[in-house]
């Protein structure tokens, strides 16, 4: 029940190409076929662990609909990680990823880890969008890229799972300054922060400007 | 800066009649003061050479304690600002300098205010007005003057000075109330006025029997019957004829003088009496209207100082001065100041001289104006320096801020949300960690492993909706805030009146404790207003966790069940009906959001009676299983463990019911913004 850290996980991307079966396939490890459309955010959590550590993913399953946009937009503050889900059967979901990144660099922190997914790879024959092109599209936006299907359950846990490690990473390395609760990560209650005191990120540069106010 | 300067410094004109007016009871607290001082004061005034000469001046000539006070006050500033500057390192950029000025402008400012607050009649304008001249320079040269072991001792004499101010500022103040007296000689400058010339000699006699009266009456002082006996005074008729006349006015004179400090007068009428009748001979020989000229001329001067010093500020231009500038810069200022205390020191030779020759006053006048000169050339470097450096400052702060928000609206809207809300949801995830710690500590005893009501509304995800109703709430706030920043005049009062309704329209209806609603009636009233709310939003789920709890209270063997058991189920229940009240409320805040036709009366009306239903039906909830938990206590051995419980199921329920509403008042930003 008690973990060390909880992460706040977005996820993100067009309608239909499924994101709440994902989350579904995540935290209840089971498929369903005709999903109702998600009104604003849903939820999901789950427990895994990192290097021998209990963290608490919670998930906040947006919709993809574009009525709800402007509403999904608030809730992106404070994510410390997002999937941007596409549907490789759908080349415009594919084709809007430019906008959905923009969307969630411009209203979340500068450090969120973002993983690309190609869902329904199952359906290899409906295929539009090639692996390439979206392995492509991360290395050219910094992303990590991942290929998945909700229904056979194909790399979903590794796709949860290796945002969570990279977050993790980065709170080793001190990008993450764990006591903002901004950065979407929460200390969990019976644990002060075992890892060795992280200097934070802004450090070095905040010594040059003191001098002069 | 410019133009407050030289406002001041003309009001301070006009009241320097009065100062006169004033001087000769500040010359007996002088005195006695002076008596008082100990040998760190006199060291302090040796440092501060030339003021020792104006004492050595006032005690020859009694008029010149006007002056007398306006130097101990520069005296004292020095003082003052020597301990700013030593707490500075002398080597610092000039950027610690500036930063001492606006530092002193605020002691300076606080000091006036403080002045002009106990004492209308603005006596210490005029020191004050020297004072500023004054401190400017004083930030500069003290730098050079005061070396470290020095310093300590000024400190000491701070201290016994500001003590000495304390005392003396009551006595000064007790006389600005009698003032008027000192003028009754027919002796004054043209300067003066002639209305003030008659107000004075009627209040003469007045306060000569204020004073009096004062000796034998401490505290109390009916001063509308002293007004009243000044009236009558045949004095009064004899040194002014138009008596009748001002009457009004005099009495005025008294409303508005300030009487904070009666206290003293009394303590010291009998020194008082006497300087009055010895003093009104010598105004004659005083260059009242050499000392406004000079004055005036010393504000003008410095005033166009000063404005250049603004123009030199705007030519230097937007960039920082980069710091081989400022080091530059600043080695100069340190030269003139260098040239700027030899100044000074030459001329308190010429003052002494001036003193021992018996000169008198119209040297000592020119010796003013020429330290007025040297404070003002001095005073304009420090001030041009600093300037620059704040401008620039100021540019770059607000170009970082308005970067990508112009106007700052985001960023005002942002702080003022963020200011006095507190983050309900985090509020109750440290509740729910603080228990979950004592729980810890609990379960080390109870094998059973109890869940706490926190922990109980985060599983069914209370908390995350909260939080994510929480963002929603601040958004629409967002927009208001900057719709609203938008609009003037008639269209702002409509929005605000408009928003004003939309938060009566969602006032809750007062608890009624007489009309308990069964559980039926509860499930229709919701009903009902989902119906109103006009969005695909049902409260079904509540209805079967509802269904099943009340099943299994009815089948519950409460022989068979364990008191804590029923307890936990008790919590859960309500945790979850709480947690399901929250998430709806979200859900329709982010319905109403993206709704098209918004009717916000219909919104209102159908929330606040959803608010009361389930609050209700938690208060029904949480009777239930208090009963049932009633019925156990006879079966049970420890009554009190049981009565506990039962209080806590009602603790718990008085939370569920603070969370709804809580979350009901996140809606009404969003109602709001469907409103306008």
């Amino acid at each position: 029940m008690s973990y060390a850290y909880l992460f706040k996980y977005i996820i993100i991307g067009d309608t239909g190409v499924g994101k709440s079966c994902l989350l579904l396939q995540f935290t209840d490890k089971r498929f369903q076929p005709v999903h109702d459309l998600t009104i604003g955010v849903e939820f999901g959590a789950r427990m895994i662990t990192i290097d021998s550590k209990q963290i608490k993913l919670q998930i906040w399953d947006t919709a993809g609909q574009e009525a709800f946009r402007s509403i999904t937009r608030s809730y992106y503050r404070g994510a410390a990680g997002a999937l941007l889900v596409y549907d490789i059967t759908r080349r415009e979901t594919f084709n809007h990823l430019t906008t959905w990144l923009d969307d969630a660099r411009q209203h979340s922190n500068s450090n969120m880890v973002i993983m690309l997914i190609g869902n329904k790879s199952d359906l290899e024959s409906r295929r539009e969008v090639k692996k390439e092109e979206g392995e492509a599209f991360a290395r050219e936006h910094g992303l990590v890229f991942m290929e998945t299907s909700a229904k056979t359950a194909a790399n979903v846990e590794e796709a949860f799972i290796n945002t969570a490690k990279e977050i993790y990473e980065k709170i080793q390395e001190g990008v993450f300054d764990i006591n903002n609760e901004a950065n979407g990560i929460k200390i969990g209650p019976q644990h002060s922060p075992t890892n060795p005191s992280l200097p934070g990120a802004g450090g070095s540069g905040g010594s040059q400007g003191s001098g002069c106010c | 800066m410019e133009t407050s300067d030289s406002e001041y410094f003309e009001s301070a004109d006009e009241d320097f009649q009065s100062d006169e007016e004033n001087t000769e009871i500040i010359k007996s607290d002088e005195k006695i003061i002076k008596v008082e001082k100990n040998p760190r004061i006199v060291d302090v005034e040796e440092k501060v050479g030339n003021l020792q000469i104006v004492k050595d001046q006032n005690m020859n000539k009694d008029n010149d304690n006007e002056v007398e006070c306006s130097l101990e006050n520069i005296k004292n500033d020095i003082i003052v600002n020597l301990e700013f500057k030593t707490k500075e390192n002398v080597k610092e950029s000039t950027t610690k300098k500036e930063e001492n000025i606006v530092e002193n402008l605020y002691v300076e400012g606080s000091k006036i205010a403080k002045d002009q607050n106990m004492n209308k009649d603005n006596i210490s304008k005029e020191e004050n007005t020297l004072d500023n001249i004054k401190k400017d320079n004083n930030v500069a040269n003290t730098e050079k003057i005061v070396k470290k072991p020095e310093v300590e001792a000024f400190k000491d004499s701070l201290n016994d000075l500001k003590e000495e101010i304390i005392v003396k500022k009551p006595v000064k103040e007790s006389k600005i109330g009698n003032k008027k007296i000192m003028k009754s000689k027919p002796i004054i400058c043209e300067e003066v006025t002639k209305k003030m010339e008659e107000k004075a000699k009627i209040a003469k006699p007045e306060v000569k029997k204020s004073i009096d009266e004062n000796l034998w009456d401490d505290d109390e002082i009916d001063w509308a019957k002293e007004e009243e006996i000044s009236k009558n005074t045949p004095v009064l008729t004899k040194h002014a004829p138009n008596t009748d006349k001002l009457e009004p006015d005099f009495s005025n004179l008294w409303k508005n003088d300030d009487w904070v400090s009666l206290e003293a007068p009394s303590k010291e009428p009998s020194k008082i009496t006497p300087q009055n009748d010895l003093g009104w001979g010598s105004w004659g020989t005083w260059g009242v209207s050499s000392i406004l000229n000079t004055a005036t001329a010393s504000v003008s001067s410095l005033t166009t100082h000063v404005s250049q010093g603004i123009s030199t500020v705007l030519e230097t231009g937007i960039g920082v001065p980069d710091p081989e500038e400022l080091a530059r810069q600043h080695r100069e200022d340190e030269e003139e100041i260098v040239n700027n205390v030899r100044n000074i020191e030459d001329l308190k030779d010429v003052r002494e001289i001036n003193a021992l020759g018996g000169f008198g006053l119209g040297n000592w006048v020119s010796g003013v104006s020429h330290l007025t000169k040297l404070v003002e050339s001095t005073g304009t470097k420090v001030i041009s320096g600093g300037l620059d450096t704040l401008e620039t400052i100021g540019k770059k702060t607000m170009e970082v801020l308005q970067d990508g928000d112009p106007g700052l609206k985001k960023k005002r809207a942002f702080l003022k949300l963020d200011q006095n809300k507190p983050i309900l949801s985090q509020v109750l995830r440290e509740a729910k960690e603080k228990s979950n710690d004592d729980n810890k500590k609990l379960d080390i005893r109870n094998s059973v492993r109890m869940k706490n009501y926190e922990t109980l509304f985060d599983d069914h995800q209370g908390l995350v909706h909260l939080e994510a109703l929480e963002m929603l709430s601040k958004q629409c706030d967002i927009k208001l805030e900057t719709l609203s920043q938008n609009l003037t005049g008639g269209e702002l009062t409509d929005m605000q009146e408009t928003l004003e309704q939309v938060k009566e329209l969602c006032e809750l209806p007062e608890e009624d404790d007489d009309e308990q609603l069964t559980i039926p009636e509860v499930k229709e009233k919701i009903n009902t207003a989902v119906s109103e709310i006009n969005i695909p939003i049902t409260y079904d789920k509540l209805e079967k966790t509802w269904e099943e709890t009340e099943s299994w209270l009815e089948t519950l063997k409460l022989n068979l069940i364990d008191e804590k058991e029923l307890h936990q189920q008790a919590i859960e229940t309500l945790a979850q009906l709480t947690a399901f009240s929250v998430e709806q409320f979200h859900k329709t805040a982010e319905l109403l959001l993206v709704k098209e036709n918004r009717s916000t009366a219909d919104e209102a009306d159908s929330l606040v009676q959803l608010t009361a239903s389930l609050i209700a039906l938690i208060g029904i909830v949480a009777a239930k299983f208090s009963d049932k938990l009633n019925s156990k206590a006879p079966m049970v051995n420890n009554k009190e463990s049981v009565n506990e419980l039962i209080t806590n199921v009602f603790f718990e329920a008085s939370n569920s019911s603070s969370y709804i509403q809580d979350a009901f008042q996140l809606l009404i930003p969003v109602l709001q913004v469907g409103a306008v």
